[in-house]
C-alpha cells in the first residue's frame, strides 16, 4: 500500500484522487495475494468484491433457486446419475450426528502426508502459481524476500525442513490413529468370534440334548422289544436266560447257592431294566467347543474334594470324569454339567490310581486291590437330576456338604442319590501284598505297580492275575548280563556295578516304587523310584531295555508310537526316542513333577506350582495354565483372593485339560 | 498448513501414475481398508477431471461419513466440494450449509458457498437465457407462421 503516502498531500483534489486509487489497487491488487494481507480479509474483500459485481437483477431472480437448471434436469432425468445419488446419498440423521472433531490431523493432511515428499512440494508451487489469481491458495512463499540470496536461502530451507517436520509428526499421528483402528477392528472380530462360539456352545448343547431324546426313546424300544419278547417266552413257556456276561464275578455273592442257580437268578440290574444304560456308552457326536477356545482358558471349576486329589482320569472331553483323593471317596463327575454322578464304594482306603476307558474304570488302592467298575450301569440322566433332587432330599448323604459347582452356588447341583453306582462294581483283583500306585490298561490286559515291587498283569476277561514281574529281579537280572546284550543304554547301569541304580539323592522313603507305567499289547514301560525307565516284553517277562537318565524317582510316564515321555521327581521331564532309546529332548522346572501327560500337541505338568506347567511341541513355547496364572482379569480366577492350591495330578485329551489340586480343588481348562 | 483444502485444490488432477499409487494402496488393504487409505484414494478420485472417477471418489467418501463418526465434519466438506464439481450443486449446498452452520468460522467452507452460489447463478443465468432464446425464437417463429398465415388470407 505504498499509495497511502501520497494522503500527507494536503491537496483535496489529489486526496480524492488518490483514495480512488487506493481503492481501484486494492481491488485490483487484493485478490492477487499480497503477503501483508492476511486470509481473513482478503476473503471478506473478494466476497465484498463478487456481491457487487453480481447484478442485481440476476440475483433477484434465481435468489430462490438452489439449484442449476443443468443439475435439476441431472438429478431428474440422468439414470447413471440417479443411481450415484442413491449410492452417495447421505440420510439427515447422518448429518444430525455429526461430532466435535478430536482427530489430531485432519485427512487432508494425512493425505498430503502420505504424497512422497518432492513431488508434493511441486504441487504446491504449481497450485499457488496456477490459482494465484483466486484467493485461494497458501501464499506465504512468494517472492518479496528481502536480503541477501543466503539468507533467502536460509530461510528456505529452514521452512522447508520445518514443513517435514510438521509431516512427520502428522505421519506418526496417522500411524497411531491406524494402530487404534485395527485395535478396534481386532476388538470387533473378537466380539464376533465370542458370538459364534456361544453358538457352537448352543449347538454342542443342543446336541447333547437330542443325544439324551435319542437315547431315551433307545432305551423306551429296548424295554417294549423285552417286553414283547418275554410276553412271546412266557407264552411258550420257554426259562428265561441271563442277559449278564460271564465276566461278573460279584464280590460278597450269595455263597448258600451254587454258582449254576445263581446265574440263572435274575440279577438286581436286570429285574430294573430302566436303570441300566442311562447313559450313552458313547457320545455320538464329537465336542469340539473346547478346541476353538483360547488356550489356557477356564471351562470350569469344581470343588470335588475336600482332600488333595491323589488321581484322576476323564474318558473324552466333556465326558466322564473320575476323582480319587485322600479323603478316601471315588467320585464320578459328569464333565458337561459339571456334576457329580454318584460315588464309587468299594475300597477301604484311598485309591492313588486310576483309569478311565470308555464306560470302564479301574481303581488301584492303597488296600492294596484293584477295582473295576462299569459305568454305564451308573443310574444317572443328566435331565432327571433336578426332578431326583426334590423327591429324594431326605435320603441324600451328608458328605457332600460344600461340595457345590464353583461357579454359581444358586444351582448347585443336588448330591447324587447314595444308590447311583450301585451297579457299577465289576469285580475285584487281589493279589499284591502292598498298595497299589500305579495302573493301566488297554483292552483286555491290566498291568498293576505296586509297594510290594512287582508288576502284575492281569486278564479282565477272566478277572485273573495272568503274569508277575518281579522288578528288583529283573534289575539283577539285567546287571549280571553281558553288556552287549542289552541295549546301549542299558550298559550304563550295568557297567556302574548294579542294575538297581543308586541314586540315593532322591530316593526317599515317600516315592512309590513303580511311579507309572502304561501297557501296549505285549510291550510295557514302566517307571520306578529309582529313576530307571524299564520297557518290558510282556510275552516273555523280560526287560528288554532300559532307559537311564533320571536321578529321581519317575512320577510319571506316558509313550505314543514314536516317543516315550516320562517326568520324574529330579524335575526334569525327558522325551526319548522309542525307535533308538536315546534321549530326544528334555527339560526341567523348578520343582519335582508329580505328574505329566501329553495329547497331539503338549506335554502338561504337575510340578508344585499352582500352575500347570505346559509345553507346546509344536512351536517349542513353555507356558503356564491353570487358576495361578491370571489369564483372564474379567473372569473369577484372578479374584479367587486366596492363592490357588498346589497342582497335583493333571490330564489332557485333545485339548482338553483337567488338573487336581492339593485342595481338593478340580479345574477343567481349554489347551 | 491448513487442515481443509480449497476448492480450487480440487481442481488440479493427479497424474495418472499417482492415482495409481493411490489405487493400488487402497485396493491392496482390501476389506479392512484403514480412513486414511480410503480418503486418499477418493480425493485423489475427486481432483480427477473424469466425471465417473469423481462420482467413484464421492461415494467411497460417503461410505467413510457413514462409517466413522468422527470424521463426519471433514466429510461434510469433501463431500460438498466432490459434489461442487459434480456439478450437483443441491447436494453441495445441503453439505455445505450444515457445515458452516456447524463451524461459521471455516474459511474454506465459506469460500465455496460463494463458489457454488455462483456457479448456480452462472448457470441458472445460463438456463434463463437458453429458455429465453428458445421463447424468443418460439415467438418469432410462431409471429412468423402467423404473419404468413395472415399474408395467406
Amino acid at each position: 500500500m505504498s499509495n497511502d503516502d501520497q494522503d500527507v498531500i494536503p491537496t483535496r483534489q489529489i486526496e480524492a484522487f488518490s483514495r480512488k486509487v487506493t481503492a481501484t489497487a486494492n481491488h485490483l491488487i487484493g485478490p492477487l495475494g499480497d503477503a501483508g494481507v492476511s486470509q481473513h480479509y482478503q476473503n471478506a474483500l473478494s466476497d465484498i468484491h463478487r456481491e457487487l459485481r453480481r447484478p442485481n437483477l440476476q440475483r433477484s431472480i434465481l435468489s430462490f433457486t438452489q439449484t442449476s437448471p443443468r443439475d435439476l434436469i441431472r438429478s431428474n432425468i440422468s439414470i447413471p446419475e440417479i443411481q450415484h445419488r442413491a449410492l452417495s446419498y447421505v440420510p439427515d440423521e447422518l448429518l444430525a450426528n455429526i461430532p466435535e472433531n478430536s482427530s489430531t490431523y485432519s485427512l487432508f493432511q494425512g493425505f498430503q502426508a502420505t504424497q512422497p515428499e518432492d513431488e508434493k512440494r511441486h504441487h504446491h508451487h504449481k497450485h499457488s502459481r496456477r490459482h494465484s489469481r483466486g484467493r485461494k491458495l497458501l501464499t506465504e512463499a512468494d517472492e518479496e524476500q528481502k536480503g541477501p540470496p543466503e539468507l533467502t536461502h536460509l530461510k528456505n530451507e529452514k521452512r522447508s525442513l520445518n514443513h517435514r517436520l510438521e509431516m512427520l509428526g502428522i505421519r506418526k499421528n496417522m500411524c497411531s490413529t491406524e494402530i487404534r483402528e485395527i485395535d478396534t477392528k481386532i476388538a470387533n472380530l473378537n466380539t464376533m468370534r465370542k458370538i459364534v462360539l456361544d453358538r457352537l456352545a448352543g449347538l454342542e448343547q443342543e446336541e447333547m440334548d437330542l443325544e439324551q431324546d435319542i437315547l431315551g426313546v433307545d432305551n423306551k424300544l429296548e424295554d417294549l422289544e423285552e417286553e414283547l419278547e418275554d410276553a412271546a417266552a412266557l407264552a411258550q413257556k420257554m426259562p428265561t436266560t441271563p442277559t449278564k456276561s460271564a465276566v461278573e464275578e460279584e464280590e460278597g455273592t450269595d455263597e448258600f447257592m451254587s454258582e449254576s442257580i445263581y446265574q440263572k437268578l435274575p440279577s438286581s440290574a436286570t429285574s430294573s431294566p430302566k436303570s441300566r444304560r442311562k447313559r450313552p456308552v458313547r457320545r455320538i457326536s464329537m465336542p469340539i467347543l473346547h478346541e476353538h477356545l483360547e488356550a489356557g482358558s477356564k471351562i470350569k471349576e469344581l470343588q470335588a474334594h475336600n482332600d488333595t486329589i491323589t488321581a484322576l482320569d476323564f474318558d473324552a472331553p466333556f465326558g466322564t470324569m473320575v476323582t480319587s483323593a485322600l479323603d478316601d471317596t471315588v467320585r464320578v463327575w459328569d464333565l458337561n454339567a459339571g456334576r457329580c454322578m454318584g460315588l464309587l464304594e468299594g475300597h477301604l482306603s484311598s485309591v492313588r490310581c486310576l483309569q478311565v476307558e470308555d464306560n470302564i474304570v479301574a481303581t488301584g488302592s492303597m488296600d492294596a486291590s484293584i477295582r473295576l467298575w462299569d459305568l454305564s450301569r451308573a443310574e444317572y440322566n443328566p435331565q432327571d437330576q433336578p426332578a431326583a433332587h426334590s423327591n429324594k432330599d431326605g435320603t441324600t448323604n451328608d458328605d457332600d456338604d460344600g461340595l457345590a459347582f464353583e461357579g454359581n452356588p444358586e444351582d448347585a447341583p443336588p448330591p447324587p442319590p447314595p444308590s447311583s453306582m450301585q451297579d457299577c462294581p465289576l469285580f475285584t483283583l487281589e493279589a499284591h501284598v502292598a498298595e497299589v500306585t500305579a495302573l493301566h490298561f488297554r483292552g483286555d490286559t491290566l498291568v498293576s505297580g505296586s509297594a510290594d515291587k512287582t508288576l502284575r498283569q492281569w486278564d479282565l476277561q477272566k478277572g485273573r492275575c495272568v503274569q508277575t514281574l518281579d522288578v528288583l529281579w529283573a534289575a539283577a537280572q539285567a546287571s549280571t548280563l553281558a553288556p552287549s546284550t542289552v541295549s546301549t543304554s542299558d550298559s550304563a547301569a550295568a557297567t556302574a556295578g548294579s542294575g538297581w541304580a543308586k541314586t540315593g539323592r532322591y530316593m526317599d522313603a515317600e516315592a512309590d516304587f513303580v511311579g507309572a507305567l502304561q501297557v501296549f499289547d505285549a510291550a510295557l514301560a514302566c517307571g520306578t523310584a529309582d529313576g530307571m525307565v524299564r520297557l518290558w516284553d510282556l510275552r516273555s517277562g523280560q526287560v528288554h531295555r532300559s532307559l537311564v537318565g533320571h536321578t529321581g524317582p519317575v512320577t510319571s510316564l506316558q509313550f505314543d508310537d514314536v516317543f516315550l515321555v516320562t517326568g520324574s521327581a529330579d524335575r526334569s521331564v525327558r522325551i526319548w526316542d522309542l525307535r533308538t532309546g536315546s534321549i530326544f529332548d528334555a527339560y526341567a522346572y523348578a520343582l519335582p513333577i508329580t505328574s505329566m501327560m501329553f495329547d497331539a500337541r503338549r506335554i502338561v505338568c504337575a510340578a508344585g506350582e499352582d500352575v500347570v506347567k505346559v509345553y507346546d511341541k509344536t512351536d517349542g513355547r513353555h507356558w503356564d495354565c491353570g487358576a495361578g496364572t491370571v489369564v483372564h482379569p474379567g473372569e473369577e480366577v484372578g479374584f479367587e483372593g486366596v492363592k490357588a492350591s498346589v497342582v497335583e495330578r493333571v490330564r489332557i485329551k485333545e485339548g482338553y485339560l483337567v488338573e487336581g489340586r492339593k485342595d481338593g480343588m478340580v479345574g477343567v481348562w481349554s489347551c | 498448513m491448513s487442515s481443509l483444502p480449497y476448492a480450487a485444490d480440487a481442481e488440479s488432477p493427479l497424474k495418472p501414475a499417482e492415482l495409481q499409487v493411490l489405487r493400488a494402496q487402497y485396493e491392496k488393504e482390501g476389506e479392512y481398508v484403514g480412513i486414511q487409505t480410503k480418503f486418499n484414494y477418493a480425493w485423489g478420485l475427486i481432483k480427477s477431471s473424469n466425471r465417473g472417477e469423481q462420482q467413484e471418489g464421492v461415494r467411497l467418501l460417503s461410505e467413510i461419513f457413514r462409517s466413522s463418526p468422527e470424521r463426519r465434519r471433514e466429510c461434510l466438506y469433501y463431500l460438498a466440494l466432490g459434489n461442487y464439481k459434480l456439478g450437483n450443486y443441491a447436494e453441495a449446498r445441503r453439505y455445505n450449509e450444515l457445515l458452516i452452520d456447524l463451524e461459521p468460522q471455516n474459511l474454506q467452507a465459506g469460500s465455496l458457498k460463494t463458489l457454488i452460489d455462483d456457479r448456480v447463478a452462472k448457470e441458472g443465468l445460463m438456463g434463463v437465457a437458453i429458455v429465453g432464446g428458445i421463447a424468443v425464437a418460439a415467438g418469432v417463429v410462431g409471429s412468423m407462421i402467423f404473419k404468413s398465415a395472415a399474408r395467406k388470407r
